[in-house]
């Protein structure tokens, strides 16, 4: 898994660069299941929250591997933070999925936050807040695919697929073959092309 | 490795991984254990205390540097399988004469590659230790298990005189000799009797049926029990040979399998670990120095003995000099009035850090002492 010459490299403009293609997406998230189970006593008492869009399909892939690999089922829910955003009246607050939470809520178990991409954080300062409407969890925990730096607020993951070093006007646009053509990370370069974050 | 053959991996629960064969295709049933090492695979697989033991490497990519013809540290590979993640397709070492799974084939131990040893570990982390089979020989999971569960588990095995030296040999001291050493052979490696020849030390090695009057015969000034595979508790041989050696006040340093038949003489009992100690970086508190080295390890026994105070046995005061930060366990024994001391783990290394070598100065500092006390030879 070579890294790509990221922002000086021309092709990274325009189409952008594939960090991580389909099985190297496998491969982190069977770690990430791994870590979660070695984190949590073996998923126990253990939620994973999505937060739409693709931190729902990645929260449901997270379940499938710990079912794989320990027998365990973790209940798999969705947590809408559309309401929550900080930035609601900066662009369409449209919510793709609305707030599913599983049999048993949230009360006493811990928590984990699924999403694809950790930038700001004030998506993840966006879910607290989501959550604490909802009920009152043992603990939370955030789970991403990518954290590619530049936080705004204090907020930071427990477990984190994979690190990728970015500038402010690059984007990080992740594909999951649920919702997407395929499954890739993909980094452009300054021209924002929509999902991205 | 031409021929890929699929290989199956089944634990004694019932647990099934699917991977690839790696070394020789067949069949096997051992102890699966996990070690931790990141380095010194081949000291691993030529250690004769992982004997009847299906090691699975928790470092994913191993094989790396190949095998050279210096690292062994006994005659023959000693595990019952081998489990890999990712074997190195091709070696890439200066001293490396060939490449790891040719060795493992044509020692004739069948491994496994290709198969989640994250999951595996942290099963046996949870589980415990338990017996496993690997077969690439076609056999179904089925079958395997039940012979898995037809194979006699560690707890009760009397393997001492399955690993120890057929005849005697002698380890010359490097430069001028101080001092012989007789080793009671339970499975030793090289690198102790080297550790002992680099302190002016010849060591005898001979067969763990020997009896003390044969150890003595050589000369020697001191007795040293090995390091090997097998339960303590069977051990009952060597354990009258050490409760004599007390008796008789002749210095004695033990290793491993050693130190629990020390503590045995003592009086101390042996229990089993959950999934033991293998690796290369485990923190032990020195107790008389209060430093922490970190050290080798390969034990899934321990010696049960008070950690808070001395203890009062047949042979004077005994303290607990040493202790795993890890969990407490018991990692070496210290008889103050007795020149009796031994370590659960590993100072010769091989592979390792070379933390603990200071221990093979206490020893001969040991025999050093009764000699002049000429509380030594009997």
């Amino acid at each position: 898994m070579a890294y790509p010459e990221l922002a000086r490299d021309p092709a990274a403009r325009g189409a952008g660069k594939v960090i991580l293609a389909a099985p190297e997406i496998q491969r982190v998230v069977d770690r990430l299941a791994h870590q979660i189970l070695e984190k949590t006593a073996g998923a126990r008492d253990t939620v994973l929250l999505g937060i739409p869009t693709r931190g729902v399909p990645l929260a449901r892939r997270l379940a499938g591997r710990i079912h794989a690999f320990e027998g365990v089922r973790v209940p798999v829910g969705v947590l809408d933070v559309t309401a929550c955003r900080d930035d609601r009246g900066l662009r369409a607050a449209t919510s793709a999925l609305p707030t599913d939470l599983p049999p048993g809520g949230v009360d006493g178990r811990r928590l984990i936050l699924v999403d694809d991409v950790l930038c700001s954080g004030r998506t993840a300062r966006a879910a607290l807040d989501a959550l604490a409407q909802l009920g009152r969890p043992a603990s939370v925990q955030l789970a991403v695919l990518v954290d590619r730096g530049h936080r705004e607020l204090p907020i930071r993951a427990d477990y984190v697929g994979k690190n990728i070093p970015t500038a402010l006007r690059e984007t990080v646009r992740v594909s999951l073959v649920e919702v997407d053509p395929r499954d890739e990370v993909r980094l452009h370069g300054d021209t924002p092309q929509g999902g991205e974050q | 490795m031409s021929v890929t053959h699929e290989a199956i991996l089944v634990l004694e629960d019932g647990r099934t991984f699917v991977g690839e064969a790696y070394g020789a295709v067949g069949e096997t049933v051992g102890e699966a254990v996990f070690t931790t090492a990141m380095t010194g695979y081949q000291e691993t697989l030529t250690d004769p205390s992982y004997h009847r033991q299906v090691v699975v490497q928790t470092a994913p990519h191993v094989g790396n540097t190949g095998v050279n013809g210096e690292d062994d540290e006994s005659d023959q590979f000693w595990v019952a399988g081998y489990v890999v993640r990712d074997p190195s397709p091709r070696a890439a070492n200066w001293r490396s004469t060939g490449e790891l799974g040719d060795r493992l084939a044509a020692e004739g131990v069948v491994g496994i590659s290709g198969i989640d040893t994250r999951a595996l570990t942290r099963h046996l982390r949870e589980r415990g230790a338990m017996r496993a089979g690997v077969a690439s020989n076609g056999t179904d999971a089925a079958s395997l298990r039940e012979r898995v569960l037809a194979a006699a588990p560690m707890a009760g095995a009397d393997l001492s005189a399955e690993v120890s030296t057929a005849a005697a040999y002698t380890v010359a001291a490097q430069g001028t000799h101080r001092y012989t050493v007789a080793a009671l052979d339970l499975g030793i490696k090289r690198n102790v009797t080297r550790r002992l020849a680099a302190r002016g030390v010849t060591t005898h090695v001979l067969p763990a049926s020997s009896t003390l009057d044969g150890l003595l015969a050589v000369g020697a000034d001191a007795v040293f029990l090995s390091p090997g595979p097998g339960d303590p508790a069977t051990a009952d041989g060597p354990v009258a040979l050490a409760t004599e050696v007390l008796r008789r006040g002749i210095p004695l340093f033990g290793i491993c399998f050693g130190s629990q038949i020390l503590g045995r003489a003592l009086g101390f009992g042996t229990y089993k670990l959950g999934y033991g100690h293998r690796g290369v970086n485990q923190p032990v508190l020195d107790r008389t120095t209060g430093k922490v080295e970190v050290t080798s390890h390969n034990h899934g026994f321990a010696v049960d003995a008070p950690t808070d105070a001395a203890a009062d046995t047949a042979f004077g005061r005994v303290e607990v000099s040493h202790v795993c930060l890890n969990d407490g366990v018991v990692e070496g024994l210290r008889a103050l009035d007795a020149p009796a001391f031994t370590v659960q783990y590993h100072p010769e290394a091989a592979a390792g850090p070379r933390d603990a070598d200071y221990l093979f100065d206490r020893f001969r500092d040991l025999i050093e002492g009764a000699g002049t006390k000429g509380a030594g030879n009997a």
